[in-house]
């Protein structure tokens, strides 16, 4: 890019001709729909799970501890993924008046992603997970993640390079905000040492491994869910409605305070936990800032409208990006709400998070994408929307089934929130069993999978609809354009500074990764340089080879999805559970291993709290120990063997990773945990239990449950 | 521009921001440049001086930390629940005698239901935990004094969890009072004796 000489306006400009690539926008377009109703499905089978425990099925792939983790992954990266980058490749080449950079890469981004797709679904059903929330896909498909978003950027500032249009449009600053960030938050949360081809274990562990999952979870919100659809917002808003973007500066100014401030948000996911305190406080105080900065983008898309709102009311599209918007606006209020520590108090591991998270999923994702493809399909195919009804139908029952969705899960979260908390007058728990609060929000888990179904048929019938309209429609030949080649002619004289930026984006660029690596250098750099971030506690050890194995089970079935592993220091949590947790517990622990949501009680004590028999019942018949449970049964424990195989080469990966195994006890592993599991297999079958099960996979999955906690609970707390 | 998508319609401008549009032009769209909404400002500032004010003074000033609000909070309730304990900790012949009878052993055999049965099984026949039909006996030793000491305290040596925190004094008194009244019963299919075995 020649930026720099501003000299007189060259006489000989040249006009060059050009078309647009929109080929992969309509592939991406038909792999946006087709995997939105693959999540949604998925959303609504672990939603009526919930609500009635034999929707598992009782087979291991059916099981809510495996679906969940595809359901996520389907919603945020196949369906949300698919459908940013048609926008942005639709958007990005009309506002730079440049095709895509090469035919070839488009191509190679797109059946790649899509691969990557496949790949998740043949992994996650089968357990093959790394038990990091939202980053469960394993090592290989990190990699290939990897390099299709290089693949991603380079066709995105190759076009950039190639452009006709000297400033990059604020649609374009938060593309490149996007872009830049997920590259930084997924390489640096995915570091992992491989055991095998698909398993691997967590760089970090404990509280660092929780601060950085954490600091890439909420981001993958921000910068997979938001800045990229805030970006389209800006482009198809205005083009929808024939309006000018309302405010250029607001556009500047919540763009910069934006990217600037979400990243430090993460902690707030941690709050009460035992990350120290001044990072979660940073988590806190910048989520509350975020509001406004949030709150900017809404306003624009609005105010945007300002003059054609009769057009919201006849235009499918307009309604939807409008309704997006205002469900936006909804969400990131109740964002900053949720971090103020006393309301993250209450809502933490209640049902009030996914309801929070579905607003801005289903109402703003999944509402924007229904306005943007009302847009581009007809466009892409040359014809008419075939049904405005039909689309009026989509969006009575998306609205109405989120609404059930939000309100249901509000109740329930509140309601079992206070039952948790709720004391006599005598000091005790008025509900000490977890289960009384659990019978008490089932219908409340009725009321959500109901109106998770409503948003599944307006999704159906939203495929439908751009069906027969992609059907009554063609292709047509490609337009060709023409517009002068960029030069010095459009360099404006006197522009402010930040106008002059615009027109260069790779300065532009560096600015946006400086702004993101401030908040995340702050927050993560200390917790990797510092021996004094964690004190050391001399009676927490590394786990018996058994329970080793026993932790992969409780990884493989997705137990963290229901289940923490940290007692906050709350009176009514240590009253429930025992003394709250210590950072110093969880320093072999990887991956760590907290959860965030308490569909069953916490589990951090629960070693030694019941005898190996109680546990062996359990999970064969979890109602059979604890009458209105509604885990689900995991029968398959009890015929599969241990897996012996790659026992050493974990311990020597633990090893690796710091974790103080000798060569001894790696050597003698297979040997220790064989021994151990006899014991426990000695003690069940004297209980009359039938012989031979020491082989099998419930004896290594009891070994670890009696192991959390264990080493701290024997610690006098100070 | 000459090359932008020619809309059905023009570009829609009120009048009263004629003023305010800006000489962009990205594919179409234009920009206008209101100033930024005088309340967005002002929340905008605002959060950001509370940011640095609340970390002023919890982390850098002495603001109390989370823990040290949960000592006080814990002391507060142990003084309750040590008051509590004064009372009811101690076995109290009058008030197992209250509810030995028919009615508190039909209300014991409820608790027993919601709490017990999932280690102790049906008609306390035993299953995870002994069984309570026989006259042998691991910890408590028969009489009611000792049951309900168990109950109350549990016994971690054998996977009894301690009751006395999660039940109300009444429910245990009633409780034993149904243990009481089905030992030596001899149920069919219980588990086999564990313990001494004690006359009575």
């Amino acid at each position: 890019m020649s930026s720099t000489q501003a000299n007189a306006p060259s006489v000989n400009r040249r006009l060059e001709t050009f078309s647009y690539d929109d080929q992969i926008i309509r592939w991406f377009i038909i792999a946006t729909v087709i995997w939105g109703a693959v999540a949604m499905l998925l959303g609504v089978t672990i939603a009526f799970q919930l609500a009635d425990w034999r929707v598992n099925l009782g087979l291991p792939w059916t099981t809510f501890g495996r679906l969940r983790p595809l359901h996520t992954n389907a919603a945020i990266f196949a369906f949300c993924g698919n459908a940013i980058f048609a926008g942005i490749y639709y958007s990005h080449q009309r506002l730079l008046k440049a095709r895509l950079f090469n035919d070839i890469l488009s191509r190679v981004h797109f059946w790649g992603w899509q691969l990557i797709i496949v790949s998740a679904a043949l992994t996650l059903p089968f357990g093959i997970t790394t038990g990091k929330e939202y980053a469960e896909l394993e090592w290989p498909i990190d990699i290939a993640i990897t390099l299709i978003w290089v693949v991603f950027a380079v066709n995105f500032f190759g076009t950039i390079i190639r452009r006709r249009e000297r400033h990059i449009y604020v649609a374009i600053w938060f593309y490149i905000a996007t872009i830049i960030t997920v590259a930084v938050l997924h390489i640096v949360n995915s570091m992992e040492l491989p055991v095998s081809f698909l398993k691997s274990y967590s760089m970090y562990a404990g509280v660092q491994d929780a601060l950085v999952q954490w600091w890439y979870g909420h981001n993958a919100v921000a910068f997979f869910l938001t800045t990229p659809f805030l970006g389209l917002m800006y482009y198809f808003v205005p083009k929808a409605a024939n309006r000018p973007v309302y405010s250029y500066r607001l556009s500047i100014i919540h763009f910069w305070s934006l990217v600037f401030i979400y990243i430090w948000a993460g902690p707030h996911h941690l709050l009460y936990t035992t990350l120290p305190e001044w990072a979660q406080t940073l988590g806190m105080i910048f989520s509350v800032a975020l509001w406004m900065p949030s709150w900017g983008g809404m306003i624009n898309g609005l105010m945007t409208l300002r003059g054609v709102w009769h057009k919201v009311r006849t235009e499918p599209g307009l309604r939807f990006m409008a309704t997006s918007l205002t469900f936006y606006g909804m969400s990131t209020f109740e964002g900053p709400l949720l971090s103020i520590k006393s309301v993250n108090a209450i809502a933490h591991f209640t049902d009030w998070i996914p309801g929070h998270v579905h607003s801005g999923t289903i109402g703003w994702n999944y509402m924007i994408i229904s306005g943007i493809l009302f847009y581009l399909v007809p466009k892409l195919w040359n014809t008419e929307l075939y049904s405005k009804a039909l689309a009026n139908v989509q969006f009575w029952l998306a609205t109405i089934g989120l609404v059930l969705y939000i309100i249901s899960m509000w109740v329930a979260g509140v309601t079992q929130s206070l039952m948790w908390r709720a004391m006599d007058s005598d000091g005790h728990l008025v509900y000490p069993n977890f289960i009384e609060t659990v019978v008490k929000i089932v219908p409340m888990y009725w009321v959500r999978a109901i109106g998770g179904t409503l948003v599944l048929i307006s999704f159906l019938i939203m495929m439908y609809n751009l069906y027969k309209t992609a059907k009554k429609g063609k292709v047509g030949e490609a337009e060709v354009f023409e517009a002068y080649a960029l030069d010095e002619s459009s360099i404006e004289q006197n522009a402010e500074t930040h106008r002059k930026l615009e027109g260069w984006p790779m300065i532009f660029a560096v600015l946006a990764l400086l702004a993101i690596l401030v908040g995340s250098a702050i927050e993560i750099v200390p917790s990797l340089l510092s021996n004094k971030y964690i004190v050391k506690m001399d009676a927490i050890k590394p786990y018996s080879p058994l329970e080793l194995l026993g932790r992969d089970l409780y990884i493989r079935e997705g137990c963290y999805l229901c289940h923490s592993q940290t007692v906050r220091p709350m009176t009514h949590e240590v009253l429930r559970y025992g003394k709250h947790s210590e950072a110093a517990e969880f320093v072999y622990d990887h991956p760590f291993q907290w959860g965030s949501k308490r569909t069953g009680p916490d589990l951090a004590r629960v070693g030694g709290k019941y005898p190996d028999m109680w546990h062996y019942r359990h999970f064969f018949e979890p109602r059979e120990v604890t009458a209105g449970s509604i885990m689900p049964r995991y029968t398959w424990l009890y015929d599969n063997k241990i897996d012996y195989y790659s026992l050493q080469k974990k311990m020597s990966v633990m090893l690796a990773l710091g974790v103080p195994y000798s060569a001894e006890e790696i050597a003698a592993g297979v040997t220790n945990a064989q021994a151990q599991a006899a014991t426990i297999a000695k003690g069940l079958v004297e209980g009359g239990v039938p012989a031979k099960v020491e082989d099998k996979e419930v004896i290594a999955l009891i070994a670890y449950m009696q192991r959390i906690g264990a080493d701290y609970s024997k610690v006098e707390a100070p | 521009m000459s090359n932008s998508n020619n809309e059905d319609t023009k570009l829609h401008v009120e009048a009263d921001e004629k003023h305010l549009l800006l000489d962009h032009n990205y594919d179409g769209i234009h920009e206008l440049n209101h100033p930024l909404p005088s309340w967005w400002n002002f929340i905008f500032w605002a959060a950001i001086v509370y940011a640095i004010g609340y970390f002023i003074y919890f982390q850098i000033m002495s603001g109390p930390t989370l823990r040290e609000e949960f000592k006080k909070d814990y002391s507060k309730t142990m003084l309750l629940q040590d008051e509590y304990k004064k009372r009811n900790s101690m076995y109290k012949p009058e008030l197992y005698a209250a509810v030995a009878n028919d009615e508190g052993i039909k209300k014991g055999a409820e608790v027993f239901v919601n709490n017990c049965l999932p280690c102790h099984a049906e008609g306390g026949r035993g299953d995870i935990g002994p069984n309570l039909t026989d006259e042998f006996w691991i910890v408590a030793k028969s009489t009611p004094e000792t049951i309900y000491n168990v109950v109350y305290n549990g016994s971690e040596a054998n996977g009894m969890p301690p009751w006395g925190e999660v039940l109300s004094s009444e429910e245990i008194y009633l409780a034993v009072s149904y243990v009481s009244s089905i030992k030596n019963t001899h149920i069919k299919g219980g588990k086999a004796p564990q313990g001494e075995k004690i006359d009575e």
